[in-house]
């Protein structure tokens, strides 16, 4: 059967035009995938949690057991109660605290850590995502949770062997895999038949039950059906419960920061995606109107010349499309790895309702950009068909070519930046198009340099990279005591420990003498950070850090005021002020130890651990607290790991030492966030490329005689890339320039909003990162842009035959 | 005396299997000749005019003009070839739409690099030589054809190159106005002007060349001397 004259004109039209047709594709292949990975992400950036929690069969509470009250036909029976839609466990669970390999961690320690026994990461409830590695399927294998501790100062691969301390003395796991619980339910999983041999001699048994409920949807609901279960068994048994609500906020308090900045990229990579496609398309119909007029000429109807040309541009965007799909969940799959570390959430996954939405709606976007022009081309008459597919009217740009013309420049460049003035609707597109790839650039630029202080300003990595840990004594005395820190959550923070430990005045004594004596130190300070007060007006604990001694260089950025400068005086965060109502300048009354102290808020520093219930002040305002912690300073050049394990082998096991900071010196979630900014970025400048590359090959298919003519009078293949380069070099260096105080606004607005998602304030200096030289770098993204996208076309039109060319109408 | 341009053999295929355009020719032509290349459509003859330019390459076979070894040029040394020893003129004159007439004119020499003081004064004697110097503001699309022709005549001449090559100069222009141009060419080489003028008309090539190499199916089927120079003093 024959193919029909429209069919017949497509094919021709696909298959003449071959780079055009490629361009076509390209775009929609970049678009496409871009738009389903910016589609994915902010769907999946709308309640992170939630979606997560449901795909992985969450538990609405996890409960630790006493297997010696409850047998297991008892907690069977739970699973029968009518509360109770789900349930999973026992799961054997035992705390250890594991040592990793002394080299690797500097010997230090890992806190206390939970381990559940589980024969595979799936079952009913609670499935373990595995980042890496496979599950434990042998004995002294482990899967430990991607953050077993916030706070976790030490790097551990797949492949690093802990030592415990077990029922049978010193065991080793060696880490197989990484996983991540919804739940948080665990720090690490190993096989059931393991949590006996792991248990220290006399440690009770505990075990863990997880569950779903059928009313969930509140903090009383949940107490409700604690107290269900709590019924259900013999009293005692239920030791310890963890309602998926607190895991949810703390979710929340972790995702809202990074929201706005997803948010932001994925709005910027849509609008491009459409903005380009729209250019490609429509311009490849526009550049077909002589032929359209020819078509008209020899009797196609005006809808049979629509039909060709939709069909004409639409036989490569939907095979675009496809593969965009294709590159989209290719690209997700390591940028949603990513955002679920960043979220803290198991998995991310691209729906499927993305899948199919995104390319629909390119498909439509290609065929509204083809139809509209096509629909003009067969309104009009054959001749006026294939004058409009000539060159550009005439009379525009006369005025630019004679005015560039005077500058002392190069020929071909002057020509070359006259050239858009000829099509000024085809070169205010790609001047967008431009603009959003550079605002992009300048936008990511800025982030990271933000989030680069706000990283520092959280973890005080560089300028208090060593820590170390002793008992605190509290006022009253000296004592072995139970301490349970708890400082932001930023890493190496968390620490715990028990046991007999020097008195306060001791350790005191042999740390400091330590820390002189050790070379490497440049400064110190002693903290004491292991006590919460009370503050009128606030129902929760506040956590209390009072230093001992002069403070200022260990980091805290001001947003506002001053820091300290003598007792009397405090320091807080915003959550405070929101919690409590108050600003800088008032008053606070605090309670320790009986006594009830008043102090004024002198300044508002940057810290969102805790929910900002902090208050940083100098020891002697609450009647001197003896410091249990001491935070060091090095001088420059000094190898933090190097340093602390010389002040660890000083210091003896009595004494926590720890590294603030991984050891690549940079927190792992700061670099995945800037490997997704970096990743967003190049794929939003690369569409932007991609638009000028479509631009100059129509504009070079339209002017080939006119190139053919320049080469005829000695033109230079030089000469002729740098004039096609020129043709969107002067668009791209203006849309560069504006897209600097485009991207500045954008970071200025968005940076706030992820602040504010955080419940902090910003300080200035974490807003205030474009400095001369950057915005100048900067301004030339822009050029960089469109000189990378017309290098190719200007490339073709170097090597393209000036006979052939000529002969070209 | 040396020839000025000298073509061995020059064979020039498109298809593979196809019949070629330009087959194994050869030709010499000497400093300020006025050379006729004739033939019916299709006969090669705009083919060996894109040849000696360096517009094309020749498939097998040597080119030389003015010693050069025009096939052996790579594209930036065809374009500097191009600039220093050929002007061309087109049938459909080729002149740029978005440049004035003095702007199409100046533009080998801004290519080649003379300074600005230098081509302008080459542009003003010639357009004043031409008698288009009223034009000189107008874009070339409010031009007649005879005068499209002289911009481009102009345009050729304004690196003073040893080579003029006019592929059917007058074919665009009406009868009075291709005579005029014919004029033209004729007083540019009574002046020392080489020429090759490629043309399907006998007459012009009789009346305005000093011999005619006839073109058939791409192969020189006659070389001799332009019967209408019979009697013409040199």
């Amino acid at each position: 059967m024959r193919a029909g004259p429209v069919a017949r004109a497509a094919a021709g039209g696909v298959t003449r035009r071959r780079v055009q047709t490629v361009v076509i594709g390209l775009v929609l292949l970049v678009s496409t995938g871009a738009s389903v990975l910016a589609v994915a992400l902010l769907a999946d950036s709308r309640s992170p949690f939630d979606r997560a929690f449901a795909a992985q069969h969450g538990a609405h509470l996890v409960a630790t057991i006493d297997p010696a009250r409850a047998t297991g036909a008892e907690l069977a029976a739970t699973r029968q109660l009518p509360e109770v839609t789900a349930a999973a466990g026992p799961f054997g669970e035992v705390t250890v605290t594991p040592k990793p390999p002394g080299p690797a961690a500097g010997g230090l320690t890992m806190p206390p850590t939970t381990l559940v026994g589980r024969a595979s990461p799936g079952g009913p409830l609670d499935n373990v995502t595995l980042q890496s590695g496979h599950w434990a399927q042998r004995p002294g294998q482990l899967v430990l949770a991607s953050d077993p501790n916030p706070g976790s100062t030490v790097l551990m691969p797949i492949g690093t062997r802990l030592t415990v301390t077990g029922a049978h003395g010193r065991q080793t796991l060696t880490i197989v895999g990484i996983g991540d619980s919804v739940n948080s339910s665990a720090g690490g999983w190993v096989m059931p038949s393991e949590i006996a041999k792991l248990r220290a001699p006399g440690a009770p048994a505990t075990a863990q039950m997880l569950y779903r409920f059928a009313d969930a949807g509140s903090a009383a609901a949940i107490r409700a059906g604690v107290a269900a279960v709590t019924k259900a068994l013999p009293p005692g048994a239920v030791t310890g419960t963890e309602s998926y609500l607190a895991i949810k906020t703390q979710e929340r308090s972790k995702i809202g920061p990074w929201v706005p900045f997803v948010v932001a990229f994925a709005c910027l990579g849509l609008v491009m995606s459409a903005l380009i496609v729209a250019n490609v398309v429509s311009g490849a119909v526009v550049a077909g109107y002589r032929r359209i007029g020819v078509l008209k000429s020899i009797g196609f109807s005006p809808g049979q010349v629509v039909a060709a040309y939709t069909s004409q541009t639409g036989v490569p965007a939907v095979a675009g499309c496809l593969g965009g799909v294709v590159l989209g969940n290719l690209l997700a799959v390591p940028i949603l790895a990513k955002t679920s570390n960043v979220y803290g959430v198991g998995a991310l996954r691209v729906p499927v309702w993305v899948d199919v939405a995104v390319p629909l709606a390119m498909c439509c976007l290609t065929a509204v950009a083809a139809l509209l022009p096509a629909l003009r081309a067969g309104r009009l008459s054959a001749v006026a068909a294939i004058a409009a597919g000539r060159a550009p009217r005439q009379g525009r740009g006369y005025a630019a070519h004679r005015l560039l013309g005077r500058l002392p420049l190069p020929r071909p460049v002057t020509i070359g930046l006259a050239a858009p003035f000829a099509r000024p609707a085809r070169a205010a597109i790609t001047l967008t198009a431009v603009l959003l790839g550079a605002t992009a650039v300048t936008f990511a630029v800025g982030l990271g340099a933000s989030l680069s202080r706000v990283e520092n300003g959280i973890s005080h990595s560089a300028t208090e990279p060593v820590q170390v840990f002793t008992a605190s004594a509290g006022p009253g005395g000296p004592g072995p005591v139970h301490v349970t820190r708890i400082r932001s959550t930023g890493p190496g923070s968390a620490q715990s420990g028990t046991g007999h430990l020097p008195t306060a005045t001791k350790a005191q004594r042999a740390v400091t003498a330590a820390l002189r004596t050790t070379p490497g130190t440049l400064r110190y300070v002693g903290v004491n950070a292991g006590h919460t007060i009370s503050v009128a007006g606030l129902s929760q604990q506040v956590a209390l850090t009072a230093f001992d001694g002069d403070a200022r260089w260990t980091g805290y950025a001001m947003i506002s005021g001053h820091w300290y400068t003598g007792p009397g005086q405090v320091d807080v965060p915003t959550g405070f002020l929101t919690a409590t109502g108050k600003t800088v300048g008032e008053t606070v009354t605090m309670t320790f130890g009986g006594r009830q102290v008043t102090a004024r808020i002198v300044g508002q520093v940057f810290d969102t651990g805790n929910n900002g219930l902090t208050i940083y002040t100098d020891r002697r305002t609450l009647g001197g607290l003896a410091p249990d912690q001491y935070d060091i300073g090095l001088r420059p050049g000094v190898f933090a790991v190097a340093y602390a394990q010389a002040l660890s082998s000083k210091l003896g096991p009595a004494y926590f030492v720890s590294l603030n900071g991984s050891l690549g010196g940079h927190d792992q979630g700061f670099l995945i966030v800037l490997t997704l900014i970096g990743t967003l970025t190049l794929l939003l400048a690369i569409v932007a490329a991609l638009g000028v590359l479509n631009t100059v090959v129509l504009n070079t298919r339209e002017r080939v005689h006119d190139l053919g003519v320049f080469k005829a009078v000695g033109m230079t293949p030089r000469q002729t890339i740098a004039m096609v380069v020129c043709w969107v070099a002067g668009t791209g260096l203006l849309a560069g320039v504006i897209a600097v105080p485009a991207g500045i606004v954008l970071h200025h607005n968005v940076l706030p909003a992820m602040a504010a998602a955080a419940n902090t304030g910003l300080p200035a200096s974490f807003l205030h990162v474009y400095g001369a030289a950057e915005i100048a770098v900067l301004a030339l993204a822009g050029l960089v842009i469109a000189a990378a996208g017309a290098l190719l076309p200007a490339g073709w039109a170097a090597s393209t035959r000036t006979a052939t060319a000529l002969r070209t109408e | 005396m040396d020839a000025l341009v000298r073509i061995s053999q020059v064979t020039k295929r498109y298809d593979s299997d196809g019949q070629p355009a330009v087959d194994g020719v050869s030709l010499v032509l000497a400093p300020g000749e006025a050379v006729a290349v004739m033939g019916p459509s299709g006969s090669g003859k705009s083919t060996l005019l894109n040849l000696i330019a360096g517009l094309d390459r020749p498939t097998s076979g040597t080119v030389a003009v003015a010693g050069e070894r025009v096939d052996q040029l790579s594209e930036t040394g065809l374009a500097r070839f191009r600039r220093r020893r050929i002007g061309m003129i087109f049938q459909f004159f080729n002149l740029l739409d978005d440049l004035t007439v003095e702007d199409n004119v100046l533009l080998p020499a801004q290519l080649a690099g003379l300074r600005r003081g230098q081509a302008r004064a080459r542009v003003d004697e010639l357009l004043a030589a031409l008698r288009i110097e009223r034009h000189r503001n107008a874009y070339p699309g409010r031009l007649s054809g005879g005068e499209r022709q002289r911009v481009a005549i102009a345009r050729a001449l304004v690196n003073r190159p040893e080579l003029l090559l006019a592929d059917e100069p007058t074919g665009a222009l009406d009868t009075a106005t291709g005579e005029e141009i014919g004029e033209l060419l004729l007083d540019l080489n009574r002046s020392g002007q080489s020429l090759v003028l490629v043309t399907h008309n006998a007459d012009l090539a009789a009346r305005y060349a000093r011999r005619v190499v006839q073109i058939v199916d791409g192969r020189v089927t006659s070389d001799a001397a332009s019967p209408g120079l019979v009697g013409v003093q040199r």
